[in-house]
């Protein structure tokens, strides 16, 4: 079992290993112009650069924090409305179609509709963000509550458990699984958005940079933004996934 | 104990209760009377109603025509101190929950006192021989186990009256009669009384007082049983007794007709 895991870990290893190396051997050889594709030494080089001396280490603070806040607010949204319509047949069956019906639409749909109300603030980059990021955590959510095991319900009964008690002790650790899934879901969508965001409200942020490198042709710059967003998205990918893992750790117990 | 059987006001009692659910005619009729520390056991044939009535004295389901009644006031709603034991255990407990966790549960909705919680929890686990298994997940218990466990909620409900629907029919056999055993003394002992559903006509002369056959569509009650065994019963003695055989000849008997 741990011997698999390593195994698997040193094999996605040495695949990152070998995509670096064919990056550093097509840009040796010339076969894309270094003005579109630097190699990663200069990548790297410009990262580093970036990070120390200039505004990088910054923007790319601004983009996380963004991140971070609108992936909040949907969360906190998502939960409490997913709640609110999971646990009641008739909601869903009066909300669901609607919800159906906006689910699909990008949140980049909503882009100009948010200019229009909000300008090209910080508001209406977070509000995007929360926009985009609501959908993943609200059908999961809905579908978590109405998941929930109707026996356990009688049991609520029976105990003669408070109608807040049913919810935050029964229906809410039950949807548990469904909630972080949505939530690690909506995570992404939150990092993708923030950077559009900052690309079309021009505000500090990785977004910005990557789109002001690429005017300017300044590709290890842009190619550096590119290697910071990978790396937030691996990172808190990890950490929810750790968080994940301990909230059900009643799963793998066995 | 004998004595105490007979006496008193019903405890539960059924009258003249019709159920009609989704256009069907459930039950039809059913009157019924349990007196205070008496163990009621219902059989029947698969889909007879045994159940339905089990719910019906939950308070889960309301009659369509007649009265339920818990110590003479109408069951509107399930009470606290009548418990449910569920079949299926694996249901009836919260996975996320330890066997501790499952058992302060019944704590919080009575909002016990914090104070001593946990010294009681462990005392009811080790009631129904989980001690020392507190900090379990459910999944982590054979069926006899959870089963013991969704018992020891029940317990701690402090119930004057368990339900019980076919509690250990998922069990084997050993398992099984060792929690009768247990389930027998637990009944006994707190005063309760038991309403229990079996398929298991041995199960039910054993540990019952009284034994009803229920008959389907609609379910009725066909039969009733008064078990003149002495009440202390033993898993040996007990069955071999010829009051014990002579019932089972009889319930057998009318399960067989039923089922022709
Ligand atoms: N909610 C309901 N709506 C309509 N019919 C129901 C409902 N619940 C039960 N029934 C029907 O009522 C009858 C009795 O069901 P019940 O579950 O009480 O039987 P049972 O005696 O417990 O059977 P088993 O031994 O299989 O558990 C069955 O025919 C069942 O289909
Ligand atoms: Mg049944």
């Amino acid at each position: 079992m741990k011997i698999d895991r390593l195994l698997w870990t040193g094999a996605s290893l040495l695949f990152f290993a070998a995509l670096i190396w064919f990056w550093q051997f097509v840009s040796d050889n010339r076969w894309v112009s270094p003005v579109f594709l630097p190699g990663p030494d200069r990548a790297w080089n410009a990262m580093m650069r970036g990070l120390q001396t200039g505004d990088l280490g910054l923007r790319w603070i601004a983009t996380i924090e963004r991140m971070i806040y609108g992936w909040l607010l949907a969360s906190l949204a998502g939960i409490f409305l997913g709640a609110v319509i999971g646990s009641s047949e008739m909601a869903r069956a009066y909300i669901g179609p609607s919800l159906e019906l906006m689910r699909p639409l990008p949140a980049s749909a909503v882009v100009p509709l948010a200019i229009a109300l909000l300008g090209l603030s910080e508001s209406m980059v977070l509000g995007v963000i929360a926009f985009g990021a609501l959908w993943p955590m609200l059908l999961a959510t809905v579908h978590g509550f109405s998941a929930v095991e109707p026996r356990l319900y009688e049991v609520s009964r029976a105990l003669g458990l408070s109608r807040s008690a049913v919810i935050f002790k029964i229906s809410l650790p039950s949807s548990m699984p469904d909630i972080l899934a949505g939530m690690r879901l909506s995570l992404t969508v939150a990092l993708i958005l923030a950077v559009v965001g900052e690309m079309l409200a021009s505000r500090e942020g990785l977004g910005s940079h990557i789109m002001l490198a690429a005017r300017a042709f300044r590709s290890a710059d842009l190619f550096a933004g590119v290697i910071l967003l990978g790396v937030t998205g691996l990172v808190s990918a990890l950490l929810l996934g750790w968080f994940e893992s301990w909230m059900l750790r009643w799963r793998e117990s066995r | 104990m004998l004595e105490k059987q007979h006496a008193g006001s019903p405890v539960l009692h059924i009258d003249r209760v019709n159920l009609t659910l989704g256009g069907h005619e459930i039950l039809r009729d059913i009157n019924l009377s349990i007196r205070e520390g008496e163990f009621v056991c219902v059989v029947g044939p698969s889909g007879c109603g045994k159940t339905t009535m089990l719910r019906l004295l939950a308070g889960l389901y309301q009659p369509t025509s007649g009265d339920v009644t818990y110590r003479s006031t109408r069951m509107t709603h399930p009470r606290q101190d009548i418990a449910i034991v569920f079949q299926d255990y694996g249901k009836a407990l919260l996975p996320w929950r330890t066997a501790h966790g499952n058992v302060s549960l019944a704590f919080e909705a009575l909002n016990a006192p914090r104070e001593g919680r946990d010294d009681k929890i462990e005392q009811l686990l080790a009631k129904v021989g989980l001690g020392g298994q507190g900090k379990k997940y459910p999944n982590q218990l054979s069926g006899g186990m959870q089963q013991r466990l969704q018992i020891a909620r029940c317990l701690a409900q402090t119930p004057s009256v368990l339900l019980m629907d076919e509690p250990f029919g998922a069990l084997d056999a050993m398992t099984r009669q060792g929690l009768q055993d247990e389930i027998l003394s637990i009944v006994r002992g707190t005063g309760a009384t038991a309403f229990f559903v079996t398929h298991d006509l041995e199960e039910a002369i054993y540990l019952g007082d009284r034994v009803i056959g229920l008959l389907p569509h609609p379910g009725r009650v066909a039969i009733e049983v008064e078990v003149n065994l002495p009440r202390d019963r033993n898993q040996l003695t007990t069955r071999e007794d010829p009051e014990f055989l002579r019932l089972r000849r009889q319930l057998f008997d009318f399960i067989k007709e039923a089922e022709s």
